[in-house]
């Protein structure tokens, strides 16, 4: 059987079965071109999943499908530092199993590449203003008017 | 530099004696060492036909234009910059912080100042003036305002103040024993 | 050495261009001409007359001798010895600064004996030097360093530095505006004399001897004179700079730019010295019929207030009563709905930096809209001729003629304050000419010793009417000035004052080109403000009770809130954020003087042109074209659109306002004395006083000098120094 190649048909059938039936094989195929039966090594917060599959060769057993908001606005930039090592054969430890990772309270949250949109960096300028502008004085107490008038209020 | 091309045109205007008779008047006295000199070459009518020989002679002539020139629609100045410009033409200050005068004693045109930004990329300052460098040096004033009327700007002298009384320095003087210019300190 | 450069003897010059640079501008004496005596300079011939310095020789001729020490200004010191040139016939090479000429003498000022020497004297002054020159702020305008590649040797044979090594001298605290580093310093006394000579200040001078010697005030005192600045230009070397201006910038990437000094009414000439954009100094330039070369204190040091409480952008006064900035239209539409409904009952008031463009501007506007009511802060008697005739607010003899006076009578005036080179002239007098000075006012120290008359106005009465001893002296007296300070006349009686001086002028015999009365103002844009036409003071805006006040630069607070209505609408435009923006409703942003090309007159009558060296910060723009436009959307165009045509417009009003440079004599004085004998205003019995009576009180009178951090550091080291056991 596996001469004539029919062992991998049914490999492809078990692999739309794992995705979850035809239209979600499908959708999938044409989310991300590819459909490659993985196993689930982890998630991160923001929705994307990471698989691996050993038979394949290097470069293509690790991959993520990006979190389904994204639909197909996914970019690499998207992946965040904690699974960017694992993702890229650095390291074979997926976060919660790797301790050596850094926790700090200040680290802030992945942010992807904002290039072309309205949240990029634009350059501006850190020196001090050559001119001071003059910042007039806070208005002084209004006139008897409106005082005698708090008066009466009181 | 109206002045040092019209003083290369006095050069070419100028006609070079033969040589030839001069130098082997020279070498008269001694016989055996006679210095042979090579004839003079000139290149610029050794290939020339007679009648291009005498055009070039003709050139070499000045010839008289009625009135006065105005250049600026051929110097490529923009037009905003001829009708627009103010020119000063002034005496450069000696430098207060130091004795030398080798700066000073000519006079120089400078255009109106134009403004200058802090460009948001960098930081340098920008500007949209193409003459914001442009300082022409004269020896004298006339030539200045000369070349300001050719060349179409608007022009104004700025005098300069340096007339002095003339006082002979003396030292004694600073030994007088009735005067208040006695030094008090040293 | 080259004379000529190649450029130059190119271009056509004359064989020595310097000749008729110097030489021309140099007027015999007056009445006798002594004999000349012919000397040889370099085999040209040339005719001085007696008593002259083979330098000052050399130089009439284009011939210049190097030096440290010799200053034309200063008194001669010959210590230096770069002077010193080779005559023939002599052993030893001569001083030329102090050697006066003898009839025939052949001097060589580039023979193998004057260049060894300026080599020896080159190395000396090498020897001891610091390597100071990549961190010394004089690097590219130091005398040391070009005497040194022009006439010094090209190796050292300085092999101390292995040994001993050069001396180190501690730095010295004089002040907070001259930075020193006294190691750099050669010695050549000129600081000491200038602070001496024509300061007044006697406290710099030399301790010590040989290699030890050390130049300072020896004991922990502050160089406190409003002139201090100019020991900075003085210093050939890098030992006495400018604090502010201290590793801010290098000469040659500065952009240098003419201008004229608006801090005092002296119109002292300037030059703005930018780089990137921004002000890094302001230097004198030289004018002999002003300022000679020399700055006062303020109008140099306070180019850092150009920055700080700047207006940048128009600002309009909300409900709330907080000023909130606005773009340029919304002010000025704002800013017209209030003067349309105001009509004609409009006032403005012109501050001390208004320049004449904005004050014809601002005039013409208001005229058109029918207001006459337009005022300077600073009052002027109007009873007689008032300001009708310019003779009687102008320094009519000049500021240069000032030291040929013999006699000088100051009234309710301190000079040395209120125009610090008119008083450095009247020092040269008392210095040189043995010029008498008498005071009548507060008693001040005015640097030079003088006769105080007293303080009560009456003794000018007293004077006039021949019954003082002093008036003996003015009848002596051939070339007498009676100088009356400005704010003395702003007094209630100051017409009688004015009329008491008139009258004293015209007792003392002088010749005809000789003006015996003078006015000193404090404010640069008063005589301006006076030939257009402004009213002195600001009694008409208290009469006609205004709807809307124009305040063109205005902090003096002539006027309070208080004195206007209670609708009145202020409008300040100008370009710190002072006094005046502080009550003001709307503000709108001009340019400082440095920002503008404006015509300023000074106190002699004198019209000068700034020229705009940076571009005005922010919003703001230059005065006159704010009120063109405002004009503009009033309906009340003003016919000018460019700077030539409102400077034509200048010219219709008043010509001599666009003819720079040149003070025309004001005449009518016999005229204005009638007429002022006729005032009715009797003189009071208060004292004369003046305002500005101490150093503290110099620093900070304007609104760029109150914005200066330079002059706040300068106001509290006067008042240190005060506390100080070593102040006088």
């Amino acid at each position: 059987m596996s001469y004539f190649g029919i062992d991998r048909f049914f490999d492809f059938l078990k692999t739309v079965k794992a995705t979850g039936g035809v239209r979600s094989a499908l959708y999938k195929l044409y989310r991300m071109d590819s459909l490659r039966p993985g196993v689930l090594v982890g998630c991160d917060k923001y929705g994307n999943k990471y698989y691996e599959n050993r038979h394949y060769f290097l470069g293509r057993d690790r991959w993520i499908e990006y979190a389904p908001h994204y639909a197909l606005e996914y970019d690499g930039s998207q992946v965040p530092a904690e699974w960017f090592g694992w993702l890229h054969h650095r390291t074979d430890l997926p976060p919660e199993k790797d301790c050596s990772r850094p926790k700090y309270k200040w680290m802030s949250d992945h942010t992807e590449n904002l290039s072309g949109t309205p949240g990029q960096y634009m350059p501006y300028s850190t020196t001090t203003p050559k001119i001071h502008a003059w910042v007039p004085p806070k208005a002084p107490p209004q006139d008897e008017d409106d005082e005698n008038k708090k008066k009466e209020c009181k | 530099m109206a002045a040092m091309m019209s003083s290369k045109l006095l050069i070419l205007g100028n006609v070079a004696k033969n040589p030839l008779t001069l130098k082997w008047a020279a070498a008269s006295l001694s016989t055996s060492s006679v210095r042979h000199t090579e004839p003079e070459i000139k290149n610029d009518i050794a290939l020339l036909n007679p009648e291009e020989i005498e055009h070039k002679k003709k050139l070499q002539n000045y010839i008289t234009i009625e009135g006065t020139t105005d250049i600026s629609p051929i110097t490529g100045v923009p037009e905003e910059h001829v009708k627009e410009r103010r020119v000063r033409i002034y005496e450069p200050p000696k430098n207060c912080m130091q004795s030398g005068t080798n700066n000073i004693g000519h006079w120089e045109m400078d255009f109106d100042n134009r403004e200058r930004w802090e460009n948001p990329l960098m930081g340098w300052t920008s500007t949209g003036d193409p003459l914001s460098n442009m300082k022409v040096r004269f020896t004298s004033k006339e030539d200045a305002i000369e070349f300001c009327e050719k060349n179409g700007w608007k022009w104004y002298v700025q005098e300069s103040k340096l007339e002095k009384k003339f006082k002979p320095k003396s030292y004694g003087i600073n030994f007088a024993w009735n005067k208040r210019t006695r030094t008090s300190t040293k | 050495m080259f004379r000529l450069t190649i450029t130059k003897a190119l271009n056509g010059a004359k064989v020595s261009p310097k000749p008729i640079f110097i030489a021309a501008r140099l007027q015999s004496g007056e009445v006798k001409k002594p004999e000349k005596i012919e000397v040889f300079i370099d085999d040209q011939p040339v005719l001085v007359e007696p008593g002259t310095t083979v330098l000052q020789a050399a130089a009439l001729i284009g011939v210049e001798i190097p030096r440290f020490c010799y200053h034309e200004r200063l008194a001669v010191a010959g210590n230096c010895r770069m002077c010193l040139v080779e005559v023939e016939k002599s052993p030893k090479p001569v001083a030329a600064c102090a050697m006066p000429v003898m009839k025939g003498w052949r001097i060589k000022t580039n023979s193998e004996m004057t260049k060894k020497a300026r080599e020896g004297i080159m190395e000396f002054l090498l020897v001891n030097h610091p390597l100071d020159c990549p961190i010394c702020d004089q690097g590219g305008e130091c005398d040391l360093q070009d005497q040194s590649m022009a006439f010094g040797s090209d190796r050292s044979r300085f092999t101390d530095i292995d040994f001993s090594g050069k001396r180190a001298v501690e730095d010295k605290d004089i002040g907070p505006l001259v930075k020193t580093i006294m190691t750099r310093c050669i010695h050549c006394t000129r600081c000491i004399r200038f602070a001496s000579e024509i300061a007044g200040v006697d406290d710099l001078g030399t301790t010590g001897r040989g290699n030890d010697m050390q130049v300072g005030t020896y004991v922990e005192k502050l160089f406190m004179s409003e002139l201090s600045g100019n020991v900075i230009d003085l210093c050939p070397v890098g030992a006495l700079t400018s604090k502010p201006y201290s590793f801010t910038a290098r000469p040659w990437e500065i952009r240098k730019i003419d201008s004229i000094d608006v801090l005092d009414a002296v119109g002292s000439n300037i030059i703005v010295s930018t780089r990137t954009g921004e002000v890094m100094r302001i230097v004198p330039r030289v004018n002999e019929e002003i300022n000679e070369e020399w700055l006062a204190d303020k109008s140099r040091f306070s180019y850092d207030g150009l920055k700080r409480q700047r207006l940048v952008t128009p600002m309009i006064r909300d409900n709330t009563g907080e000023l909130k900035p606005v773009d340029w239209e919304i002010a000025l539409l704002t800013v017209a709905k209030v003067i349309k409904n105001a009509g004609s009952n409009i006032g403005a008031i012109a501050g001390g930096f208004a320049d004449a463009e904005a004050l014809i501007a601002l005039k013409d506007l208001l005229n058109r809209l029918g207001s006459e009511a337009l005022c300077t802060e600073h009052t002027f008697p109007l009873d007689g001729s008032g300001t009708d005739l310019r003779s009687n607010y102008l320094l009519n003899n000049k500021i240069a003629n000032a030291e040929e006076a013999d006699l000088v009578l100051l009234v309710g005036t301190n000079p040395r304050f209120e125009a610090p080179l008119l008083n450095s002239r009247l020092r040269k007098a008392w210095v040189h000419n043995e010029l008498e000075v008498a005071s009548i006012g507060p008693k001040v120290d005015l640097r030079y010793s003088y006769e105080h008359l007293g303080d009560n106005p009456n003794l000018l009465q007293q004077i006039a009417g021949g019954q003082h001893a002093f008036s003996k002296k003015l009848k002596a007296a051939k070339k007498p000035l009676v100088i009356v300070g400005a704010e003395s006349l702003e007094r209630p009686d100051g017409a009688a004052i004015l009329s008491a001086a008139q009258s004293i002028a015209a007792q003392a015999s002088s010749s005809k080109d000789w003006k015996v009365l003078n006015v000193l103002h404090k404010v640069a844009s008063q005589v301006a403000a006076l030939d257009i036409g402004y009213a002195p003071g600001v009694d008409k805006i208290r009469e006609i009770n205004p709807k809307v006040l124009f305040l063109l630069g205005a902090d003096e607070n002539a006027v309070e809130k208080s004195d206007l209505p209670k609708d009145c609408f202020v409008i300040y435009q100008g370009h710190h954020g002072d006094r005046g923006a502080a009550m003001a409703d709307a503000v709108l942003p001009g340019a400082a003087y440095t920002e503008k090309q404006a015509t300023y007159v000074n106190t002699e009558g004198r019209a000068q042109e700034t020229l705009p060296a940076v571009t005005p910060p922010g919003r703001a723009r230059e005065d006159w074209k704010i009120i063109r436009a405002l004009s503009e959307i009033l309906g009340a165009k003003l016919p000018y659109d460019n700077l030539n045509d409102i400077r034509d417009r200048l010219d219709e009003v008043a010509p001599h306002l666009t003819r720079y440079g040149s003070a025309e004599d004001a005449n009518f004085f016999r005229q204005a004395q009638e007429l002022a004998k006729k005032a009715k205003v009797q003189l009071d019995s208060t004292p004369l006083d003046v305002k500005i009576k101490e150093l503290q009180d110099y620093f900070m009178t304007d609104s760029i000098s109150r914005a200066s951090p330079t002059m706040a550091k300068c106001v509290q080291a006067a008042l240190k120094h005060r506390q100080s056991k070593y102040s006088d």
